[in-house]
């Protein structure tokens, strides 16, 4: 736990300006979706997932967190998050155009980012020893978030990336004690069921067994994951 | 019987039996069904099969009319379902001596039923590997972290099925990316961490082909089964390969 702690205040320490920098980035191209939404800043906003994956993965991980064990593991997998947003970069799959259904929740789930050092002050932890917008979960609340404003056609790959982020961030909140990636889970979970529901409602032609069924299914398995995690918690 | 009559019946025949072993069903099964078809039409069926295709002689009684052709054997995704309803059919044509119009229907009927859908395919497959990491063991931690990596890797594989990529390839890249996944747990120091890595990529272990290798040699049907082996045996070699690229990643070495 202490290597962690260790970790994340020396990056903080040494990399605030460059979180400023991501921060401001993140601000200005969620801004142009939302009010002024064309194709540069679309593409603009998935080379921004690239960078601030790659980001994660090798300043974060590789070079801060290098103390910590198998953290290169980790580095591999902000790595595949990368390449799932380069993919989708190539393939023009997730249009990032509005869509009003969740939107007001999405807009939610962006400004949760901003929460996680609120807590960690709010815990009476002090800079550089506390969670910034810029550390692997609140990225991948970030990502959620986007996806959840921007949802007409989302990047599924990169959706269940942060699914299986916030099962190893949520053993966090024990292991490592930081109750931060609470927040993570909690939304992860409803986007999980939301999206999956409406890939399998959106599948061509007939199919089995009934959509009905399916959405019953999903929910079931989210929710028992949920009761899982707060089990464990508790 | 006229020899057009054959022809149809060995088109119809042609078909029911590519269909069968195009959805994973044994050899002596298919054989079996496609001759009581062939009986409750009045013909004498004869078949021999291999991995990709099948040679098929349907013969009149009466009149020594024939009719043989060699057909591709199509690929299509394991179906339990079609093994039990052609099997159904084959016995209803020969009790009920249906005619040909209507098992032909009667199969129309039953090979265009809805697909399963790949979402719930997607949930499904998640959860009997968290299931198979139970069973071998592993906490709860484990079980989900299985269930995240299946998921990544299941879906990687849909995705690049629909592309129509190498099949062994996907395999391999399926296996190393749910392995890889699974791999995090490492970092959370649980256990049961290894059980995790071990069971993410249970969902790629070629079962139906095995079996039906087995079952194919044991029935006599020597190459097939032997053809059917040697596919799992790559399907289970590239399994491998996926696997150890993540295990000489992350533990830098096989064990």
């Amino acid at each position: 736990m202490e290597a962690l702690w260790n970790s994340m205040s020396a990056y903080n320490a040494a990399t605030w300006p460059f979180q400023l920098a991501f921060m401001a980035a993140a601000s200005v191209l969620t801004l142009i979706l939302l009010f002024r939404p064309c194709t540069w800043a679309k593409v603009a906003m998935k080379v921004y997932m690239v960078a601030v994956s790659l980001w994660i993965a090798f300043v974060y991980y590789m070079k801060f967190g290098s103390g910590r064990e198998y953290s290169f593991v980790l580095t591999i997998f902000w790595c595949m998050m990368a390449a799932a947003w380069v993919y989708d970069l190539v393939t023009h799959f997730s249009s990032f155009s509005k869509s009003g259904k969740y939107r007001p929740w999405g807009i939610v789930m962006l400004m949760l980012p901003l929460c996680y050092p609120l807590i960690s002050l709010a815990r009476g932890l002090e800079f550089p020893c506390m969670t910034t917008p810029v550390i692997p979960s609140a990225v991948a609340l970030y990502m959620l978030g986007v996806l959840m404003t921007f949802n007409s056609r989302i990047n599924f790959f990169a959706l269940i990336f942060i699914f299986h982020w916030s099962v190893i961030a949520v053993s966090k909140i024990m292991i490592f004690n930081i109750p931060e990636d609470l927040l993570l889970v909690v939304s992860c979970l409803p986007a999980m069921f939301i999206f999956s529901r409406e890939a399998a409602l959106s599948f061509g032609g007939p199919c089995k067994p009934p959509a009905q069924t399916i959405s019953a299914l999903i929910f079931v398995v989210m929710a028992l994951i949920g009761a899982c995690m707060l089990v464990q918690y508790v | 019987m006229e020899q057009r009559n054959v022809v149809e019946i060995a088109d119809f025949i042609a078909r029911y039996l590519s269909y069968m072993l195009g959805a994973g069903v044994h050899t002596s099964r298919v054989v079996r069904n496609s001759k009581r078809i062939g009986d409750a039409l009045g013909v004498d069926v004869s078949i021999h099969t291999s991995q990709k295709t099948a040679t098929l002689t349907v013969k009149d009684r009466e009149a020594s009319l024939k009719d043989t052709r060699v057909l591709d054997v199509p690929v299509f995704p394991i179906s339990f379902e079609w093994n039990a309803d052609l099997s159904a059919l084959s016995w209803a044509a020969y009790d009920r001596k249906m005619t040909l119009d209507e098992v032909r229907a009667k199969f129309d009927e039953l090979v265009s039923k809805p697909k399963m859908n790949p979402v719930f395919v997607l949930f499904m497959a998640s959860l009997a590997n968290a299931s198979f990491c139970r069973l071998f063991g592993g906490d709860i931690w484990a079980m989900l972290v299985t269930f995240g990596a299946t998921m990544i890797g299941f879906f990687t594989r849909q995705h690049l099925t629909r592309r129509h990529v190498n099949h062994y390839l996907v395999i391999v890249i399926s296996a190393f990316v749910a392995s890889l996944c699974a791999s995090t747990a490492l970092t959370l120091g649980l256990a049961s961490a290894e059980i995790a890595l071990a069971t993410s990529v249970l969902y790629l272990v070629p079962g139906v082909p095995l079996i039906n290798g087995v079952i194919d040699i044991t029935d006599g049907h020597i190459q097939i089964g032997i053809s059917r082996l040697v596919n799992a045996l790559m399907l289970i070699i590239c399994i491998a390969i996926g696997m150890s690229g993540t295990l000489m990643l992350v533990k830098d070495s096989l064990l």
